[in-house]
């Protein structure tokens, strides 16, 4: 280098540079504490109105119920008392109920695609995993409402209630009671499987594929069968990474909105059965915000977003920790 | 180095064991990834309870040669071979042999240390359990064992429950060893088992090798010559996917029949 060649250190455009790149750095903070701050304030009416209540509240239990506590589920507009409760139960079970459903699929889909699939196969199958995954979820929701609702109400709910009328207290029935019109919490999950499915199948795939190809080879080399191979060894061997990818699964399951507001039923209540009528936030929220006129209803559904956020955020920090952990 | 890459003239010179001693031999095996060949009608005939080593430039099929034995080729769509693996009579190149209960009896052991995400108890006790139910105690028993004869017991006796993740590298080798024993096989394959390992750690698993071979049919692909030469009974030098001799390890090295192994031991190539 000559002595006259400036120094890059004086470079005028090297200080513009990185306060530019730390302003954006810096707005994403500030947006993401901005967020907060606007939900805790829309929604602090109603949560100092109601406090605990708003999350659990308790009511006299009726004459004749045998337990020691009831717990009171309201979400009454006209005298504007509200208790999350019932969103909340509903949006944990639906998507628990549909990471049940998905999660074995995605595994198959991921086992089949790394070990059994023939080339030719192979790009196709992914390649239509990646379609499913970019389907909008509107059209799920739509989907669900008109076609796979009636048909599960008719082919599936009504032959079980027919069945379970014979026996109407036994436990089954119970399972089973409900509208049968195809809009419930078992619908509304398995179309939420639906959906978190091609994401969790194309995950599990990058994990079992960043397998050494020498590990898979020496548990078929002591003489293992696929299905040992892929329980004993394929599945230990990513486990966390598997676990955090379930994680982010019901992250998205958590915050789906249209799809499910289409298909649960929209009841404020606790379900009672799996073919019940149900809520979760986000189906509360996007069916009850435009017509929200009171000012505690509206900072009631506020207070329901926060605590969706919250829910959310530590589902997918859990994640991202257990991602982070994973060895391999 | 010379430019016979495309001559048909290579001969094998085949020295073989003594009649009525092999447990393996291949015979004109032709292997093929997709379009391109890799083998071209190699023979090799494996004694039992001897060191048979593989030695050769990187690319000359030897590695390719050993995954025939076990047919682990199989996992891959697209690999095939063509020719005789006979092994106790049976072609092993066929539909109707079962993969699973052969590679129980023809063990491998990989380049890299393949250690399993279980316990080192559990990665040796793995193949066990897989063909056989063992009572507590017989298993303790075989997975002490194995570990003695892979030369690990002494180090790990008092972390059998931990990760075997958790070992260094030539004690995760020789842990795949003693995996690779505890099933009992007949043969046990060995691609280059101490190309990751360190002189010491390597030491030591040649020394568990020279053990092992009164019990054992060893194959072992190598491309440190003073090995093949230290460990072996019997070797066979290949270049271009062609067997081109093959003998008692003392004759080949000390007097090669095929001017190319002269080269290639002698270091004019490689």
């Amino acid at each position: 280098m000559s002595a006259e060649t400036k120094s890059p250190r004086f470079d005028p455009t090297d200080p513009i540079f990185r306060w530019v790149s730390f302003g954006a750095a810096t707005l994403l903070l500030v947006v993401l504490g901005g967020l907060i701050a606007s939900l805790v304030y829309g929604g602090w009416p109603a949560l100092s109105t109601f406090g605990l209540e708003f999350f659990l509240k308790f009511k006299d239990c009726p004459a004749g119920h045998g337990g020691h506590f009831c717990i009171d589920t309201p979400w009454n507009p006209v005298t504007d008392v509200y208790s999350a409760t019932a969103p909340i139960v509903g949006t944990i079970v639906s998507s628990f109920l549909a990471l049940l459903f998905a999660l074995p699929i995605a595994i198959g889909v991921a086992v089949f695609l790394t070990q059994f699939c023939p080339r030719a196969l192979a790009q196709p199958l992914s390649t239509a995993v990646e379609l499913l995954a970019g389907i909008p979820s509107i059209v799920y929701g739509m989907w669900g409402l008109f076609v796979f609702a009636p048909w599960f109400a008719k082919t599936i709910q009504m032959p079980l209630m027919v069945a379970a009328s014979q026996d109407p207290t036994s436990w089954g029935a119970k399972l089973v009671a409900g509208i049968p019109n195809g809009a419930n919490l078992f619908t509304a999950s398995i179309i939420l499987a639906i959906m978190v499915l091609p994401y969790m199948a194309s995950v599990f795939r990058e994990l079992f594929r960043s397998i050494p190809a020498q590990v898979r080879e020496a548990a078929f080399g002591v003489g293992a069968t696929p299905f040992e191979v892929t329980t004993s060894v394929i599945i230990p061997y990513v486990k966390q990474g598997m676990i955090g990818v379930i994680m982010l699964g019901l992250g998205r399951a958590l915050g789906e909105t249209m799809a499910v507001t289409f298909i649960i039923g929209n009841s404020h209540r606790f379900p009672k059965s799996l073919f019940d009528s149900s809520s979760t936030i986000a189906s509360t929220i996007a069916n009850e915000f435009a017509e929200a006129t009171s000012d505690l209803h509206t900072s009631a559904l506020v207070a329901l977003g926060l605590i969706l956020f919250l829910i959310t955020f530590t589902v997918l920090a859990i994640a991202r920790w257990l991602l982070s952990t994973q060895r391999y | 180095m010379t430019t016979d890459t495309t001559s048909p003239d290579f001969k094998s010179v085949i020295v073989p064991p003594p009649e009525g001693s092999l447990v393996l031999e291949i015979r004109k095996l032709n292997f093929f990834y997709g379009q391109h060949q890799a083998l071209f009608g190699v023979d090799l005939p494996v004694k039992k309870n001897a060191i048979t080593a593989l030695i050769g430039p990187s690319g000359c099929g030897k590695s390719t040669l050993l995954r025939t034995i076990n047919r682990i080729y199989d996992l891959y769509p697209g690999q095939r071979a063509e020719g005789e693996i006979l092994f106790e009579g049976e072609n092993l190149i066929g539909p109707k042999v079962d993969v699973a209960a052969l590679r129980a009896r023809i063990g491998m052991v990989f380049q890299k240390p393949t250690p399993f995400p279980m316990s080192i108890y559990d990665n040796v006790a793995f193949g066990v359990r897989l063909h056989s139910s063992k009572s507590k105690a017989e298993l303790d028993e075989l997975v002490e064992s194995s570990l003695r004869k892979a030369a690990l017991w002494d180090e790990v006796k008092d972390k059998l429950h931990k990760s075997g993740l958790g070992l260094s590298g030539g004690q995760q080798q020789r842990l795949c060893v003693a995996r690779g024993i505890a099933v009992n096989p007949e043969i046990l394959l060995l691609d280059e088992p101490a190309s990751a390992l360190d002189p010491i750690s390597t030491a030591k698993l040649e020394d568990t090798l020279e053990e092992l071979k009164s019990d054992y049919t060893i194959v072992i692909v190598t491309h440190n010559l003073q090995q093949a030469a230290r460990l072996s009974n019997y070797t066979g030098f290949m270049f271009l996917g062609k067997m081109v001799e093959f003998g008692p390890t003392e004759e080949l090295f000390v007097k090669p029949k095929v001017d190319k192994t002269g080269d290639y031991i002698g270091g004019r190539f490689g």
